[in-house]
């Protein structure tokens, strides 16, 4: 699968280039330097004003409510990738992590008046929280075991919630009120109350996810992740103190999964427990591994084959269960095409067209490395 | 509290279903310990396999146990040909890789379940092996002969199995390469041939517990697939090396899991089961662990 | 100074360091055995990798054992790999300030103290550059630089030279021997090049399945016998002893030099 990140590899994929005094100028290249700065910041924001403006003029209110879900999961495909590709934890449970957070936003949003924004950040901590006392105990177990945990913790939390169900207006802490007939629907933010609206405030809240992880990976915890990725005992002898950094790599994907849920909780008005399976965690995995664990536009992808492509084969009439066939493939694909590591699994097509673009900034700077 | 009479009939089926864990369970430890695969599209196949069944028997009206037949030679091929395709290309890798790659042929197949067998309102399907219904009872309990069989493989297969590993020139084989496979290779020992049996021999099991599991519990290709939670966890308990312990993990699971149904306050989190003995017994496990200086993540 | 008392490792059922007891003074130290022998393992201990079994570690004053693995570096303690671990991902200037970076020493030197490494080490390249583009060499001593930022109080070298080309080595073995004078650290040297240790260290220890079996001012350590023996046993041993005796003494015409590359050379 394709990943649109040609220029992304070596901007904000494994390295932190924030180092404390500024950079060395490339010598002979500033005039180089200063327009590819721009170039990425310019394409983005143009992007995000198609997607804002022109989106909801051109989509149905159906592709619209799928394109809110693409915000949605994006943000919980790049808590995801962040874990997968910068820490190496692979987590099998962001799906039961999103309907907590949904849950608690639900229950916010029903039993107190709070602004929907404050729910949003109270949905973000509660899940932060809990996903690192999870954290906790489980980051002593390595890799494949880690996994399986994520894997029966979440497993858990659905057989939990299948019991509990969504809050749906009623009273007590868990807000369930099995007989009414009536069910009002979870109330969405005073501005964005349609569903064009609201999917340009989930974009928004997106966006903002994503700059809190950039801001991350460009600073002090992405250079220690890089670091403990590729070797846990260096880091360690180094000073990095890895079980910390790897928690809050945990708490900053629970802290944007939960926010994510929270976004959820307001773009489906209605939650069921049957829409969060085990098995969504499964494919939410398999998208993220095909969307390229080491790019934030991998995240997006991830997204919009998990949530957009489906919508589009339903309205087709054509089985979104081919989609998990497809999924199942492309998992296979990426791991056994994969050269040293998921990490290291750029397309190579788009990484020759990097080296292209870049091919006259290398003449000027030989030391500048195009990377693949 | 339920009383005594009342746990019995589900202490008969916790035993049943603890019996089909411990083959599952079994099966997938010796594949791990042979390959470094932990086969999670175990639940997968068998599902898919009991599903082929089911469509064999009513709608073409096949032989039930020439279609059971072909459930369990499905499974064992599907199996077979997954392990000899990406095995080797996956085999350097870490162990985690190689068991999301088997997350990956479980989408495709659970993919491939919806598809063929939508599950549209209302239709439920089911298997319904002979032996249903026909059985005896144990004081003031109907135990079927479906239930025996249940257990029977369990043990039967955890014994052969171990003495399968102990005492035959396979088994010894499979047991040296789960130490190294580049050495075991190096002595001459046809390390593919190996492999393959042990494959094989998974997929086969995995086609038994499919039936049996679709007969005791319900033929859903959901349902089925994630069953091999509980088989899971009781190969984590054994930390994917005892089979005796495999099996005794399973047993416990299945009767837990089981007895929890007529206790009115837990009965609605007993799908949890599976789930937070496996947790626990990761975490017990793993107690002494101070660091995990893995390799190189994914 | 770090005293090491009655330090025993086992791993199921190897005994991997049996019962060492040995005090490294000061300056530069050197370690060395045949493969095997317990060196790394004694590294890992050091670093907090590996529990033992028994026994105990003061450095400067200090209780090894119970700091947390990654505190020892902020304490003083550093180390390289046996395979060089810089981090590929990283430019040059982030590797060297990574300790820097994780420590409470003050950002205002951080700059300085950084590019003072890196200089000291001798990297050619710029310190923007990422370590995925240098050779191995390069990236040997940016691990090196790594080690010696900031106040470090031991620097642990594992095998620095092992696959360096000959005048890298020697490169190498210019910046080790400064090491303690630039920075105030003492050294311990893991290597098998010989000529590389009895250039760097004025003592040297040796280990032999987990055991100590010498420890002492280097040119006497490398001609003991016993030492010889350990790294190729009996009668070879006379006859690289015999060897040696020929070329004369020195340095690199020792006994053990001999041994050592005849065990190197796949014997």
């Amino acid at each position: 699968m394709s990943s649109v990140d040609a220029e992304r590899p070596a901007r904000d994929a494994p390295e932190a280039s924030g180092s404390p005094g500024g950079s060395a100028p490339a010598p002979g290249g500033l005039a180089g330097l200063d327009l590819r700065d721009l170039l990425k910041p310019a394409i983005i924001a143009v992007l995000l004003l198609f997607v804002l403006v022109g989106l909801p003029q051109l989509f149905t209110l159906y592709y619209i409510d799928a394109s809110t879900q693409v915000a949605v999961y994006a943000i919980v495909a790049l808590g995801l990738g962040l874990l997968v590709g910068r820490v190496g934890m692979v987590s099998l449970g962001q799906a039961a992590v999103l309907s907590l957070g949904a849950w608690v936003a639900a229950r916010l949003l029903f039993g107190t008046g709070l602004p929907f924004e404050v729910v949003l950040l109270a949905s973000g901590v509660i899940t932060m929280v809990l996903g690192t006392l999870v954290g906790l105990p489980a980051l002593r177990l390595s890799g494949l075991y880690l996994a399986l945990i994520t894997l029966m913790l979440a497993g858990a939390i659905t057989v939990v919630l299948a019991t509990t169900n969504f809050p749906n207006g009623g009273h007590g802490f868990l807000g369930y009120n099995g007989n009414s007939v009536h069910i009002p629907p979870i109330r969405r933010p005073g501005i964005a109350t349609t569903d064009p609206a609201f999917f340009r405030y989930s974009v928004i809240v997106a966006v903002i996810m994503f700059l809190l992880v950039l801001v991350h990976l460009r600073g002090k915890p992405g250079r220690a992740w890089v670091s403990i990725r590729q070797s846990e005992s260096a880091a360690l002898a180094a000073g990095i103190n890895t079980t910390m950094y790897k928690l809050w790599a945990f708490a900053l994907a629970s802290f944007i999964t939960g926010v994510a849920g929270g976004l959820l909780a307001g773009a489906d008005k209605y939650l069921y427990s049957i829409n969060f399976q085990t098995q969504d965690s499964i494919t939410l995995l398999a998208v993220v591994l095909m969307g390229g664990v080491f790019s934030m536009w991998g995240a997006i992808i991830a997204a919009i084959l998990m949530q957009f492509f489906p919508a589009l084969l339903q309205n087709l009439g054509v089985s979104p269960d081919w989609l998990t066939i497809l999924f199942g493939v492309g998992v296979l694909q990426v791991l056994a095409t994969a050269p040293a590591g998921i990490v290291e699994q750029f397309p190579k097509d788009m990484a020759r067209l990097y080296r292209l673009i870049t091919r006259g900034r290398r003449r000027a700077d030989p030391s500048v490395e195009a990377s693949s | 509290m339920p009383s005594w009479e009342d746990f019995q009939p589900f202490i008969v089926t916790g035993l049943a279903l603890g019996g089909v864990y411990a083959l599952s369970g079994v099966g997938m430890v010796v594949l791990y310990r042979a390959t470094g695969v932990l086969y999670l599209a175990f639940g997968a196949v068998g599902a898919f396999g009991a599903l082929i069944s089911w469509q064999l028997i009513n709608s073409s009206h096949l032989n039930q146990w020439l279609a059971y037949l072909i459930c369990v030679l499905f499974a064992g091929v599907v199996t077979l040909l997954y392990g000899m395709v990406f095995g080797p290309v996956l085999a350097r890798r870490d162990p985690l890789v190689k068991a999301t790659a088997t997350l990956g042929l479980t989408l495709i197949l659970l993919g491939a379940m919806d598809l063929l067998w939508p599950s549209s309102g209302g239709q439920s399907r089911a298997i319904t092996l002979p032996t249903d219904n026909s059985g005896f009872m144990v004081g003031q309990v109907q135990v079927t002969w479906t239930d025996v069989i249940g257990l029977a493989v369990g043990v039967v297969m955890t014994a052969v199995t171990g003495a399968f590993l102990r005492f035959t020139k396979l088994g010894t084989t499979m047991r040296a390469m789960a130490n190294d496979r580049e050495i075991t290779a190096t002595l001459g020992v046809p390390v593919r041939r190996v492999e393959a049996a042990a494959w094989f021999g998974c997929g086969i099991l995995s086609g038994i517990a499919g039936i049996l599991l679709g007969d005791l519990v319900a033929l859903d290709p959901t349902t089925l697939t994630f069953l091999v939670i509980s088989s899971l966890a009781a190969a984590l308990i054994a930390r994917l090396r005892s089979i005796t312990l495999t099996f005794l993990a399973a047993i416990v699971i299945g009767l837990v899991d089981s007895c929890i149904t007529p206790i009115q306050s837990l009965t609605n989190y007993r799908d949890m089961t599976p789930f937070v003995l496996a947790a626990i017994g990761l975490l017990w496990v793993n107690r002494h662990r101070t660091i995990s200086v893995t390799r190189q993540g994914v | 100074m770090i005293e090491v008392s009655d330090l025993t490792v086992k791993f199921g059922g190897v005994t991997s360091l049996d019962d060492m007891s040995v005090t490294f003074e000061s300056g530069t130290c050197g370690l060395i055995g045949p493969n095997g022998a317990g060196k790394t393992t004694f590294f890992n201990v050091l670093s907090g990798f590996v529990r033992p079994a028994s026994g105990s570690i003061k450095a400067f004053g200090d209780d090894l054992l119970r700091m947390a693995h990654f505190r020892r570096a902020r304490w003083g303690l550093r180390r390289t790999f046996q395979t060089e671990q810089a981090i590929e991902e990283l430019s040059i200037y982030d590797n060297v300030a990574m300790i820097h970076e994780h420590s409470r020493l003050g950002r205002a030197t951080r700059r300085q103290d950084v590019l003072g490494a890196i200089e000291l080490v001798g990297i050619q390249s710029d310190p923007e550059t990422k370590v995925r583009t240098l050779g191995a060499g390069e990236r040997r001593l940016v691990e090196v630089a790594r080690a010696l930022v900031g106040r470090p109080k031991a620097v642990l070298l594992d095998e620095p030279a092992a696959g360096l080309p000959d005048e890298e080595t020697a490169h190498l073995g210019e910046v080790i021997r400064h090491i303690p004078e630039h920075t105030g650290a003492m050294v311990i040297l893991v290597d098998h090049d010989m000529s590389l240790v009895s250039s760097c260290c004025t003592v040297t220890s040796v280990l032999d399945f987990g055991k100590l079996i010498a420890s002492g001012p280097t040119g006497e350590v490398l001609r003991d016998q016993r030492v010889v023996q350990a790294y190729l046993g009996g009668e070879a041993a006379t006859a690289a002893e015999a060897r040696a005796g020929g070329r004369g003494a020195g340095g690199g015409g020792s006994a053990i030099g001999e041994a050592s590359t005849a065990t190197e050379d796949g014997a």
